[in-house]
This record gives structure tokens, sequence and C-alpha cells, in this order.
């Protein structure tokens, strides 16, 4: 029988191979790396429909996260503030200045303002804001240094394996309870946050769920 | 080597515990069937006209499409949208609970109503009102559903055709106009049996206004009869409540006082308040049943004794011998009742020991008779109660508000007469649902003028002038009696949906009114029940509590007079209801019976997908009615029992009273059934256009007529098999449990005896206990240290567990789960998280009158869970608080879960039901999907939906838990005490149980419920021979029979075949390499 293929493609199989490998390999770590939430969505800083920022009123004015988030202490959800509560204020100071025009369009028609999402769970995800603020985590531990962001943007990975790092160690971000809405706290001089948040964890019995997957899926 | 567990088998005597004529026969079918995961079909693509080929092309397809869209992969903007203005009391992301109220016929029944967001989403009980308990029925959960209906009526119509409220409102205005000049002559209101004040107000100024108005009121399942004898007993204006707690003996006469349809969230209450024995020693009532087909209420029996309907006006008057009465009233109650020449198909000893024991009760006893018997039969029991001693003990009489009005009967006569040119319907069906007799589409068609208020654009509408959409007691004011008498509050918990209006906005628009923009109507009859001091406040209470506190309505003393009964009886015009005889019975009698449904009821809740699917107590069947017959009369009609094994499709009975008397419906046989008698459920058959009525069942409604509305007796000619086969979707074989004991019971005797007889059946005897009753097994694989502060259990008490479903709709309520349709629970493919198991005891296949018993069953929640260690992904593990949770995120379908498991509990989704409508389901990945936005809105939203191919089960309502949980933190904040309190919250299936039956709570705390009754010694567990753990246990059931009776011995056989026989230790045990 005669010799249908050349002798170079003796070769060929295993060069097909080497190429799939690389080829598979590269799209893994891609996907590995850029299709994660630490890169997908930290640093998103979308354009608000009015450009507040945070670091005027909280770094600058003094203001208290709850003034705005009125029901993080006692609800699941964090209330994003309604028109109202702006005009309480606005009404008063600023209130001719033109960035604050969608708000005064809102007061008038009714219509709310529609702030873009920026930290968003998973359906799946049932995340208690109340739990974690009236038992030592505060904001900063998820959402950054807010009070100094002009303009909010993501800040860390809120991914579930971010999650469990804090669940399996939460003495790593455990305050006492009058520091969780200062968001500049800093362990007082000769206390690390490990002592600090060991000794709060023991006290208050703080054991957040690890392995009951109920704990955050229903 | 694998292990491979020998169950021990059955013992060949003694009582056996069958679901279904199929298990009894033990067929090679039905070995098969249970071999299974899942019922033959479950797990096979049968998907019509999809091939392999096909499904690779779309799949190519999509493929492809997911290709072209990931390179315009962006982030999905999202916006936050808060209020302009806050709301008053609104939190973002937490419920409100309003009380309101559900009307019954029987009586309104307090609710709490949980709404997320401005929309109701679950419906629980007043918890603070007596009566309710906190719980609710079938009906007040799945009520929900109805209001977010997609095939509700949204359109006002004229002739038909879209119209608008405003040409409907002056429509009104001008009939207000018309009748206002000539007194009413002419106008006709139909009504529904409602027993509102603020109707009841408005329809005596609508008598006063429109005098020579005629108000009829008409209810298929109504209560005219108990009325009427009530009045020719006690006079006028009475209304007679049984108090069940109070009494030792009761005996039922065709009586279901223990469903929803004839009795109430309170009398199941009131019943299971006598049921719970804890210790030996402690008392519980006795129940006699005598029905025609089992009931719920039959199932709870001490002793049952079946007897056509027709027959129980003969056993009421032979019991009213036996205990002396002869006075003048029966002499003409017997010229009604029947003759006593009909051949007397009961036992004179089972009366003359029931009779005893009933009199020996002094005063501490009850008989109750079923509200559609004859009033005759009301009268005679009213007698029989009088001479027991039984009224202000055991019966307790109120005064009545509601005003006797006409029937529709009445209606009928007027409109033949040509009497009336208007006719208002408010609600009700009665094109549908009235007799057959008054051929009423005719009727309403001979009407000019038609104003029909209805939530389905339905049978009746059809032929009105106007119909309009009619709004959901949980969108309109109103208010109501409670079944206790006590005025409860009605308020709506959103806007109509589609506009609709309430039948108090008809009558207040009719009366030349405005129409009511809030609660006024209902204010002014605030004002002049509860004449409150400072209207405000009081009125805020009374909306807040649900109820008016000490509103019952005075008492009347109840004194029975037989001579006045007597001449009331003779006297009376309207006798033609207190009789209920057929003037010809035929030598080969059979009865038809008509019976409101457990689930669609009168047919009103024909639209509903809960109920719909919800399997019947006894029968199990979804999704149809059928005629329920014995295995004697199936013979005499020609059907085997053995023919019928195995079988899905059913034949088919036809039912020919006269040529136009005619009807066809599948044929089930009914353990326990009386011989020649035949149950046909009413509320089928709809033909209005409903997505989920649509094609289920038949209406039997074309046999029923004025004179026989619950029962008529033909010739068994009339009935025959016309050789076809119809399918039907049982769910009683699926997931069956292979006779291992699950169920145990034993008489009060035994109990007291021997208390702990239910740790110590079958293989249970075998196992190793500690000081406390505990058995440890140990485990190969490891678990999770169970370290939490609280630890989850449950309990569920046989002896007052009636199965009445409620647990299920609640649960399928609370926890987003889908209906999967007619062709999925054939498939095997019903999602319920929790079921009810029926089981029927016999000790003789044979034996016609075989005992039934309820079980629950939900997920165990195994400490050492057969499903966890098969799971390859992980998806269900367990929690540090004794949880079996499942991860739906995790979850990819492998079902090994649900093959592993031992209770057959685990529910897979074959499809996308929540995104698809049922006869969609099938159809590509590229095709349509969408379920109704309004069915949306419904879903609770601290439970994930879950998608196709994710495996679900019962929680324990962890979500429940979990908002538990964290109130306690939220609570406590800095400081340790983070322990959820005993009982401090309630799963959704145990908020629902009237009877209180199911019991959840914390096991290591020894103050809760749930530690007490697992303390108890009548608590087992199932399988723990197995060392599977399971943290939900059982309270075995207790009988409590007369040893007098003749059926005694039958009662107690099991006790001597199991508790102390030598087959209470297994013939083999153990495994084998």
């Amino acid at each position: 029988m005669a010799n249908f293929f050349p002798r170079w493609s003796n070769w060929l199989p295993l060069k097909i191979a080497v190429c799939m490998a690389v080829l598979g390999g590269t799209v893994t770590a891609g996907v590995w790396y850029y299709f994660t939430p630490k890169y997908t969505r930290v640093g998103y800083q979308p354009v608000q429909p009015v450009p507040f920022s945070h670091d005027i009123h909280v770094a600058q004015l003094g203001m208290d996260c709850r003034y705005c988030h009125s029901f993080v202490e006692v609800a699941a959800h964090s209330n994003v503030p309604n028109t109202q509560v702006c005009m309480n204020c606005h009404s008063q100071v600023q209130k001719e200045n033109p960035k604050l025009q969608a708000v005064r369009d809102s007061w008038v028609t009714g219509k709310p303002v529609e702030w873009v999402q920026i930290h968003k769970t998973p359906d799946y995800v049932y995340f208690n804001h109340s739990v974690h603020v009236n038992r030592g985590v505060s904001c900063v531990s998820c959402h950054g240094p807010v009070n100094h962001m002009p303009v909010v943007y993501h800040s860390k990975p809120h991914s579930m394996s971010w999650c469990l790092d804090c669940h399996r160690a939460p003495e790593n971000a455990l305050r006492p309870p009058e520091q969780v809405f200062n968001l500049d706290w800093q362990p007082p001089a000769g206390q690390t946050q490990q002592e600090i948040g060991l000794k709060l964890k023991h006290d208050w019995k703080v054991m957040p769920p690890v392995e009951s997957c109920a704990g955050c899926h229903r | 080597m694998k292990k491979i567990f020998q169950h021990p088998a059955e013992p060949l005597t003694g009582k056996k515990y069958w679901r279904s004529l199929d298990q009894l026969a033990d067929t090679p079918q039905f070995r098969e069937w249970l071999q299974r995961e899942f019922p033959a079909g479950a797990d096979e693509l049968n998907a019509g006209g999809v091939n392999r080929r096909d499904f690779l092309k779309l799949m190519g397809a999509s493929t492809a499409l997911a290709g072209l869209s990931l390179s315009a992969c962006r982030r999905a903007e999202k916006h936050l949208v808060p209020f302009t203005k806050s709301v008053e009391w609104a939190i973002p992301g937490k419920p409100l609970f309003y009380a309101t109220s559900m009307p019954h016929r029987r009586g309104a029944q307090p609710l709490v109503v949980t709404t997320h967001d401005g929309r109701p989403t679950k419906i629980e009980g007043n918890p603070s009102h007596p009566s309710s308990g906190g719980a609710t029925g079938t009906f007040a959960q799945s009520s929900l559903l109805d209001m977010y209906d997609p095939d509700r009526s949204r359109f006002f119509l004229n002739r038909g055709q879209k119209s608008d409220a405003a040409k409907f409102d002056a429509y009104l205005e001008s009939l207000t106009a018309e009748f206002g000049k000539n007194e009413g002559v002419g106008l006709a209101i139909l009504a529904e049996e409602n027993n509102s004040p603020t109707r009841e107000r408005l329809r005596a100024e609508l008598g006063k206004k429109f005098p020579q108005a005629l108000w009829a009121v008409y209810d298929p399942l109504g209560s005219d009869n108990v009325a009427l004898a009530s009045k020719a007993a006690f006079g006028d204006g009475v209304k007679v409540t049984p108090k069940i707690e109070k009494a030792d003996v009761i005996l039922a006469l065709d009586s279901d006082f223990l469903s929803f349809e004839e009795g109430s969230v309170e009398t199941v209450r009131a019943f299971s308040s006598r049921r719970r024995v804890e210790k030996p020693g402690d008392v519980m009532n006795r129940l006699y049943v005598v029905e025609n087909r089992y009931t719920v209420t039959g199932g709870m029996a001490d002793h049952r004794l079946r007897l056509p309907a027709s027959q129980v006006g003969m056993f009421a008057l032979a019991l009213a011998k036996q205990l002396g009465l002869d006075s003048s009233l029966l002499v003409p109650l017997k010229v009604s009742i029947g003759s006593e020449n009909t051949s007397v198909k009961f036992d004179a000893r089972w009366i003359e020991e029931a009779a005893k024991d009933l009199q020996s009760a002094g005063g501490k006893s009850l008989v109750l008779v079923g509200a559609r018997q004859p009033a005759a039969v009301h009268l005679v029991v009213n007698a029989i109660n009088a001479a027991l001693g039984n009224l202000g003990e055991t019966l307790i009489g109120s005064e009545v508000e509601v005003k006797p009005s006409a029937d529709i009967e009445d209606l009928a006569v007027a409109i033949q007469n040509k009497k009336v040119s208007t006719l208002v319907v408010l609600g009700g069906n009665p094109v549908y649902n009235a007799p057959a007799d008054l051929d009423w589409a005719a009727l309403q068609q001979s009407v000019p003028s038609v104003v029909r208020l209805g939530f389905y654009e339905d049978e009746s509408s059809a032929r009105a002038l106007w119909h309009v959409p009619a709004a959901h007691y949980l969108e309109s004011w109103s208010d109501g009696r409670a079944t206790d008498g006590s005025y409860v509050s009605m308020q709506p918990m959103i806007l109509p949906l589609y506009g609709g209006w309430s039948g108090l906005d008809v009558l207040a628009r009719l009366l030349g009114m405005p129409k009511p923009q809030g609660p006024e109507l209902v204010q002014e009859t605030f004002r002049q029940i509860a004449k409150p001091s400072n209207f405000d406040s009081e009125w805020n209470k009374f909306l807040h509590d649900g109820f008016l506190e000490k509103s019952a309505l005075p008492a009347r003393t109840l004194s029975f007079d037989a001579t006045a009964a007597a001449s009331f009886v003779s006297g009376n015009s309207i006798l033609r209801r207190m009789l209920h005889r057929n003037t010809q019975v035929p030598t080969d009698a059979v009865e038809l019976v008509f019976a409101g449904d457990t689930k669609v009821d009168d047919g009103r809740y024909a639209n509903n997908g809960w109920l719909q699917e919800l399997p019947d107590p006894i029968t199990k069947l979804t999704w149809d009615n059928a005629a329920l017959v014995s295995t004697a009369t199936a013979k005499a009609l020609g059907i085997e029992v053995k023919d019928q094994i195995g079988r899905q499709d059913f034949d088919v009975l036809e039912i020919s009273l006269d040529g136009k008397r005619k009807i066809e419906l599948p044929v089930l046989i009914a353990p326990g059934h009386a011989d020649d008698s035949i149950t046909l459920p009413l509320g089928y058959g709809r033909v209005f256009g409903g997505r989920v009525a649509t094609g289920a069942g038949v209406n039997v409604y074309p046999l029923r007529t004025t004179l026989q509305s619950y029962f008529a007796v033909t010739s068994r000619r009339k009935v025959r098999l016309t050789g076809k086969t119809h399918r039907l979707a049982i769910t009683q074989d699926h997931h069956s449990m292979e006779g291992r004991a699950l169920v145990r019971e034993a008489t009060l005797e035994t109990f007291n005896e021997e208390p702990s007889f239910a740790k110590t059946m079958w293989m249970d005897a075998e196992i190793k206990r500690d000081a406390n009753g505990n058995s440890h097994s140990a485990s190969l694989y490891s678990h999770p240290p169970l370290d939490a502060p609280n630890q989850w259990g449950m309990t569920v008490d046989l002896n007052t567990c009636t199965g009445c479903n409620a647990c299920v709709v609640a649960c399928q309520s609370e926890n987003n789960i889908p209906i999967v349709g007619k062709e999925q629970v054939v498939n095997g493919r019903v999602m319920h998280w929790i079921r009810n198991d029926r089981y029927f005891a016999s000790t003789d296949e044979h034996d016609p009158d075989p005992e039934m018993v309820m079980q629950p069953m939900m997920c165990q929640h195994c400490e050492n869970a057969p499903c966890e260690t098969v799971c390859p992904v992980n998806a269900t593990v367990h929690s540090d608080d004794g949880l079996n949770v499942m991860a739906y995120n995790r979850c990819i379908g492998t079902r090994y879960c649900a093959n592993n498991c031992p209770f057959k509990v685990r529910r897979f989704n074959w499809f996308d039901f929540q995104q698809r409508p049922l006869d969609n389901l099938k159809l590509g990945p590229l095709t349509e999907k969408g379920s109704p936005d309004t069915l949306k809105m419904q879903k609770n939203p601290n439970v994930t939906v879950r998608m196709r191919g994710v495996m679900e089960k019962c929680t324990f309502c962890v979500q429940r838990i979990e908002e538990a949980k964290i109130a306690q933190k939220v609570k406590v904040g800095a400081s340790d005490d983070v322990r959820v309190a005993a009982d401090a919250f309630k799963v959704a299936c145990q908020q629902a149980c009237p009877a209180e039956a199911i019991v959840f709570g914390d096991i290591s705390n020894p103050e809760s419920k749930v530690s007490k009754l697992k303390a108890q010694e009548k608590n087992y567990r199932l399988l723990e021979y197995l060392g599977v753990n399971t943290r939900v246990s059982y309270l075995a059931r207790l009988r409590n029979p007369n040893p007098k009776m003749p059926d005694a011995q039958k009662v107690a056989a099991f006790q001597n075949e199991h508790a102390h026989g030598e087959h209470a230790k297994p013939q083999h045990a153990g495994g084998k390499e």
C-alpha cells in the first residue's frame, strides 16, 4: 500500500495538540482573570444623574451615613435617600445650583431620581445590612472609603470568596459599635485590629455563616 | 463492597397500610413503579415533536447567538429608584402586615396579610382573633393567587362590547332614577351568601328606598336548610353554634365539619384541642361519623359507618327512636324523610351503643349534621340534641343579623311571571351553578336588563347587559362577622388591579349615594355597631386589630319546643325544602351525591392553579373531578377492581337522568365509600376560558335540581359505562413507602398501658437507646458540628392532623412553588414540598370499611442525610443549626440526591415552570418565555425563584429562620445573647395548620414547644433503625374506640397484632454483604 500521508504529517497531531493546549490555556487564563469580579467590578464608576459628592457631605460637612441611608440599621436593604431627604437641606442651601436641577425637577414632578446602581448582589444572595452594621462591621469594610469619594466607585470585588474571607476571619473587620459609621477609624495606638476583633468576636459570639449555605442563599 | 440494606418484610397478618388499590394488590406494575426514582415518565424526554436532531440544531443556533452577543457584552445599567416622598410606615425591603378578613358563606375568616412594597404576598390567620388563632385553610391561603389571576375580568362590558366605568355609572344613575319613581317594581338583586353588616345595612336601605324590589340570595352550597330547621326548632332569628371543644362524644351525620367547605378553622381548632393526649391517663373526645364517602372528618373518626347520604335521615330517626324520642314531632318527619320500609342498611347495635355513649356523656355530647341534608333531618337532630341535654352546653344560640331573604326559586318564579325588568347579580355564577330545573340561562336571558358583577367574564356574564369587573376582597373595603359572631374588618391591601368594583360599590350607587372612595360605608356601620366615643382612635384600633372586641352578637337561650316544631312542620308552606323525598324510589336504586369540592368549592376557585393542582385529601386527584363509588358498586356497574390496577386512564361513566340532564365523567373506586352511592364533586367543567379552569373536570350541575340539591336517588339503569376512558392525574402512588411502618397508631387503651409503643415497633424494637430514649448511630461520614445556638426541629401530631392540605398551599405560597399542570402531574413531577400521605388500613384486603390515616411528609432534615453524601457538587449540605440546606446556584441537576432520599421528598424542576406558561413548557430555548406580570408580583421576594434543572425541597422555611436569627442579632447588637428565643416565629405550614399539628422550633431549648412534644413518649422518628437521625418526628396516632361497639375489635386490631405481638420483632434484620 502506498503512503497516503507525507512524512511531515507524522508530527501534525503533536503540533495540533500543543497549539490547542496553548490556546486553551490562554483562554482559560484570560477568563480566570478577566471574568472575575475583581476585574469586572472593582473600579466601576458610572455617571450619576446628580453629581453627588460623598466627599463634600461626609468628609467636609460631617454628615452621618444614616442621615440619608436611614434604614441601614433596621432593614436588609440600605435605602437610597428619596428626593424629600435631599430637599430637606437643598430647599435652603444651594437652591440655585444647576447640578441639583435633577433633584428639583424630581421634587416638582414627583418622578424619582434614577440613581445608577453600583453594588449589586446576585438574585440568589440575600445580604442583610442591618445585621452587619449592628454587629460591628463598618461600611468601609465592603464599600471602601466612600466618605472620601467625590464620585462613588466599586471598591471591593464583592465576590463570594471575598465574602467568605471575612466570614472565616471576622476579627479582621470587627470594630466597636460606636465606630461603625466612622469610616476613618483606626485601631487606637498600642492595639491591633486583630486584638480588638478577636475580643469582640468572643464577647459577642460572632459566628457568621461559613459552610451553612442558607445563611446567604435561601 | 456495596451494602444493601434489607428492610424487614411486612408481617403476613395484622393491619396493612396501603395507599391505593394497586398497592394492596401488589401487582408487578406497582412494584416497578415503586422501584423507580421518579414515577414512570418523569425522567424521559417525551417532548412532542422535538427529536435529537432538532435539539442539536437549536443548541447550535443558540451557541452561535451567544457568541454574537458576547462581543457586545456590557454591564447592564441598573437603577435604584427611591420614592420621591417618604411613604408612611414603608421601609424599603421590609414587609408590612395588615389585618383583614376573607368573606365566606359561613362567616368571615380573620386574616393578616403580608405586603411587600404594596403587593400582598402571603396570607395568614389573625393570631389575635380567638376563632382563628393565626391559622388558615386552603381557600384563604390560595385566595391570594386569585387576586393576581391574569384571567380576571379587566373591562366593563356592555352587551359584550368594551365600555368603561363612567358609562356604567351613568347607567346605574338612570336605574336609581327609574326605580325611585315606582318604589322599585321590577328590580331584583341576586347576591351570594355573605354576612357583612355593611351589606346588610345597605340592603335595609335598599328595602326602604325600593320597597317592591326583590332581594334574593343564592349559594349552591348554602345553609338554607340549617336556618329553616333552626327556625322550626328554636324560633326566628337564631343561629346555633356548636361548641365542639366542650363535647366529649361527637356524632357527625354526613357532616364534614373538619373541612373548610363545611366547617371552618374554628371547628378544626376546637376539635383538635380535645385530641391532644400528652401522657397516659389523659382523656380525649370520641368521634362517631356516619357518611357516604371518606372525608377528612371520617378519617378522624373513632367509629365510622358508611351509609348512603339519602339514608342519613333514616339513621337520625332510628337514633331518635333509640333515645326514646317519639313525640308528635317525629311522625310528620318520618313522612318527609322517607318511609320506614326503605331497606335500612345500618347495624342496629351500632346505633344502640352509640346512643348509649351519647347519653352517658350527659350534656357533653354533640350531634352534628351536614348543612345540605334536608331541613327535616336537621330538625330531628335538633330534637336529639335537646333530648341529650346539649342545648346551652355544647350548642349555644345567638342572634342573627342577616334578615331572611328570598331564594333563587322565588326569583325564578318572579322572572317567569315577568315581574323582573332589571336583575343585578352581585357575584356568584348562577348560569353555571343554579339548579338545572330552573334553566337559569334562559331565565336570565328573558330579563330585559341584567347587571352582572363578576370576577371573571364567565358563563353568567355572557348573557348580561352589563358586565362589571369585581374587585377582589384584598382590593376592597368591607366588613363581616367571623364564625364566632365577632365584627371583623376588611380593608384593601392594594388598589383594584383592573379598576374593579365591589358589591358595596354597586349597591351604594344603586341607592343614589356617591361611589365610595374609601371606607366611608364601613365607617358608618362601625359607628352603629361600636358606638365609639372617640371615633378616630377606635376605628384605627379596629383596622389595626382586624376585629372589634366583645362584639359577638347577643346570646339567645335555646329551648326546643317539640309541639311548636311539629306544628311548624305540618303548617309550613315551604315544606318543599323540608321534604327531600323521592316519590318513587326504584328497587335498583343508586343515589347521586352532589358534594362541594375540597379544592374548587362550588366552582369559584376553578381558575386557581394552586387549588387545581392540590391533591384532593382523600382521592389524591388533581386537575379533575371523578365519580366516586365503592368496590361493590363499581362491580355492579361492570368495573372490576383488578382491571383498575396500574391505570392512568379510567373508565368514563354516563349518568343520564333524562335526555337533557346527562353527563359523562370518569369513575374512581374510593375505598370506604358507601354502596349504591355515587359522589359527584361540584365545581368543575368550566367553559369560560380561564387558562387553568378550562379542561379540568366535568360539570355535574346539570344533574342537580332544586328538590335534589344534595342527593338524588335514581335507578341504576341510568348509570352506565360508556367504554371511553379519561386520563386522571392522581398523586397517591407517587413517592410510596412500601409499608415500612411510617404511620404508627394505637388505641388510647394501648397507649395507657404501653405509652412508648411507637418507639418500639417493627425494627425500632432493636434500637439501643440511652436513658433519655435517644438512639445513637455511627456514621462513616464526617459531619459538620451541630454547634449553633439554635437547633431546629419539628414534630407532627398525627392525632390532630386531619390531612386538610392547608399546609401544602401555605408552603406553596410562602416558598414560590410552581404548579406544573395536569400532564406533568401524571408524569409524577408535582412540586409540592410537603405532601399529605393518605393511608388506608385494613386487616382484610376485601374489607369495604378500611380505616384512614394521614401523614404529612416533608424533608425530614436527617442529621445523617443520605442525599448529602451523594451530591457531587456539594449543593446540598448540612448547616450548623441542623438544616439540610440546598444551594440552588450550585445544583447541576444530577438528581442523585432524590434517588438516595428514603422519604422521596426532593423535587426536581424538569421544566422552567416559573418562566413559561404550562402549555409552552417543552418548546425550545429560543421561543418566547415569560409568565404574566401579575403572577410575578405574588412571589415571595425572600425566596429564590428556582429555574429549570435545579433540585429543591423543604427548607424548614429557612428565610424565616434567618430573619429570626438576624432580628435577634440586630436586637442584641454588641452582646452575646444571639440565641433566638423559644417559639419566636413559626414556619409557613405550622402557621397555617388549624389543628396545630405541626410544631417547629428549637430542639436545643427545653422551653420550646417542640422540645416538650419530642419528650412525649409517643414521639417517634421515621426509619430510625436506619440511623438517618431525622429532625422531624411524629406523635403517634391514637384512636379512642368505644369497647362496646360492634366494630371496636377491628379498630383495636392494630394493637393486638403489632404493639404486643410477636410481629413487633422483625423476622430478619441488618445488611448483607
